[in-house]
């Protein structure tokens, strides 16, 4: 996966946030077209091959933002204010969440093993010794591999003690657990829609920024705008996103624009009720293990390529549907918006009915730039009460949501437990021999994010920085707490 | 050593900041080398300004350091700028 701290995120949020910026002041139809001229000023050095490139591709990315599918709807002769009045008319469908720009992607060639220079065609030869298939050929002193034979099992790299060999990979094939990304005959991306379960690690990976998720943010501007009754599901994730306590977080919501917070963990906690109570009822009857059913891109694969799980995962709704309906029931009138790190969510919300929008982390830090909201200087808004759920806010890392149900089921010991984290190929593979040979657990915990949804493709900061700035108290001057023991002693 | 002025760095964790890359300058105990780290008063302080500035030539995250603002600041910018002012 690609470092989340690269040009492109930069950029990506910098476009983000003049939109929203021209939106709230009310010229974006006006203004959008010279956005992309704005934003690459002449001056600047192009990463890509020129500045008129990387201006194209910030039209892409205002147009992702607007919510529109760019491999069916894009005309290069329509204005970009063209498609922005037709956003503020009616809000763009949903599915599919992902989208690819073709003239952005890069065409990586097929994934090869390579053998570099640092090769020094030494005497005991592993590469040689270990290649399965017989493909590496010496000549001029140095190791080759004969890349019609190679079938990519990495031994040589495994074994070369000078790291000589380097493996090429396609960013974008490589991070798809379930081979929905593929590139056409032409070898520019594209995304099987019928296989893709909306993780988002595709849209992660890609270096060139060609697979772009299309953005839910313009439905929400508009109800903020309009003044509408909007309630914020904050997920359990968001606390360390931002700079501040979830106590500030909750405050500048409140000053974005939102007219009531609420923590997605208070519907962690029915989710967890529910789910130890089924637990406890499938073990008395003996039939077997369940899976959580919180990770919506877990849902996806078991709808799509593992149905013999249907039955396993657990009945629960997931806390964004408990939190929902609450907001609902507290207040009938208003429209709910959920707030995390997921682009399934989306999906999700879609089945669900109970939610009016879904944003990212990273779309709501454009939404504070755009509205000058510091999360720093915020007071501390009231989380109301919150004992009962605080354990919940740790569905946000893997293995807590497993704790959560446990913490809530009478005989705990007796409980073995397996958490899945993380879905890439590999494990993929090995879900799908479940059918045959069922795994030894009770309950298994999926989450299709590694680390759980502190990792998740919407989030602002890695979650090394996260989980510093998680945790209460700590956070709240999350550098002054920090400040260097070598420091401090001296 | 000697008693020497220790540097004065502010890390900008406004929100500007933060969310450009700012964030991960606050790792800083990770990255930095301890001498570096031993020489500097290191602390997180709000908006430092830049960032509303319209005619800035640099961009978030921003980190001042001795009283001078830097923009466009990265880990590796960071460490060579820390080690300039400390070693000077
Ligand atoms: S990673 Fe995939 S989408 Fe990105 S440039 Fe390479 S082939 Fe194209
Ligand atoms: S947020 Fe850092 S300079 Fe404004």
């Amino acid at each position: 996966m690609l470092e989340l701290n690269n040009q492109y995120t930069v950029m990506k949020r910098q476009v983000h946030a003049e939109v929203l910026k021209a939106f709230f002041a009310g010229t974006l139809e006006q203004e959008v077209d010279a956005l992309p001229i704005k934003i690459i000023p002449k001056a600047r050095i192009a990463n890509r091959c020129c500045i008129y490139k990387e201006r194209a591709m910030v039209r892409y990315r205002i147009m992702a933002l607007m919510g529109i599918n760019i491999e069916t709807e894009d005309d290069e002769l329509k204005s970009l204010s063209s498609y922005v009045s037709e956003v503020m008319e009616k809000d763009k469908h949903v599915a599919p969440i992902l989208t690819t720009i073709s003239t952005a992607c890069s065409s990586c060639p097929p994934d090869r093993y390579l053998i570099s220079e640092a090769c020094r065609g030494c005497f005991a030869r592993p590469c040689l010794a270990n290649c399965p298939k017989d493909c590496i050929t010496f000549s001029n002193g140095q190791a080759h591999i004969d890349d019609a034979r190679c079938i990519r099992c990495g031994k040589c790299k495994e074994v070369c003690p000078f790291h000589a060999v380097v493996h090429i990979p396609v960013p974008c094939e490589e991070a798809c657990p379930v081979n929905a990304v593929k590139k056409n005959e032409e070898g520019f991306v594209e995304i099987d829609y019928q296989k893709c379960i909306s993780c988002g690690r595709c849209a992660m990976s890609c270096p060139f920024g060609a697979i772009v998720e299309r953005s839910g943010v313009m439905p929400v501007v508009k109800m903020l705008k309009a003044e509408e009754h909007v309630t914020a599901l904050i997920a359990p994730a968001i606390e360390g996103q931002f700079p501040g306590t979830l106590a500030q977080i909750k405050q500048a919501l409140l000053a974005t624009g939102f007219s009531s917070v609420m923590e997605v963990s208070q519907g962690a906690e029915t989710t967890s009720l529910h789910e130890a109570h089924e637990l406890n009822e499938r073990k008395s009857e003996g039939k077997g293990y369940m899976t959580t059913s919180c990770c919506p891109a877990y849902m996806e694969l078991v709808d799509k390529h593992l149905p013999f799980l249907g039955e396993r995962r657990s009945s629960a709704l997931s806390p964004m549907g408990y939190a929902a309906e609450e907001a609902k029931k507290a207040n009938p009138q208003t429209k709910t918006v959920f707030i995390g790190p997921c682009l399934a969510k989306r999906v999700e919300a879609v089945k669900l009915k109970t939610i009016d929008g879904v944003l990212t982390f990273s779309e709501l830090a454009s939404l504070f730039i755009a509205k000058g909201v510091d999360v720093r200087e915020m007071e501390k808004a009231d989380l109301g009460k919150t004992d009962s759920f605080e354990d919940c806010r740790e569905f946000a890392l893997s293995g807590g949501v497993a704790s959560c149900v446990l913490s809530r089921y009478a005989k705990a010991d007796e409980v073995s437990v397996l958490p899945i984290n993380g879905i890439d190929k590999k494990m993929f593979r090995t879900m799908k021999i479940w059918d045959k040979r069922q795994p030894e657990a009770d309950l298994i915990e999926v989450m299709c994010c590694e680390g759980g949804c502190i990792n998740g493709p919407g989030v602002v900061v890695k979650p090394s920085v996260a989980l510093k700035l998680r945790g209460g108290n700590k956070a709240a001057a999350p550098v002054k707490a920090m400040r260097s023991i070598v420091g401090a002693r001296e | 050593m000697g008693k020497k002025e220790r540097v004065s760095v502010k890390i900008c964790v406004g929100t500007a900041c933060f969310v450009q890359g700012g964030a991960d300058l606050l790792l800083y105990n990770e990255f930095l080398d301890p001498v570096v780290l031993g020489g500097c008063d290191i602390e997180g302080v709000s908006c430092l300004g830049g960032c509303k500035d319209p005619n800035a030539k640099d961009r978030p995250p921003y980190v001042q350091i001795g009283g001078v603002i830097h923009g466009d600041m990265t880990q590796e910018k960071l460490c060579k700028l820390l080690a300039e002012a400390v070693h000077a």
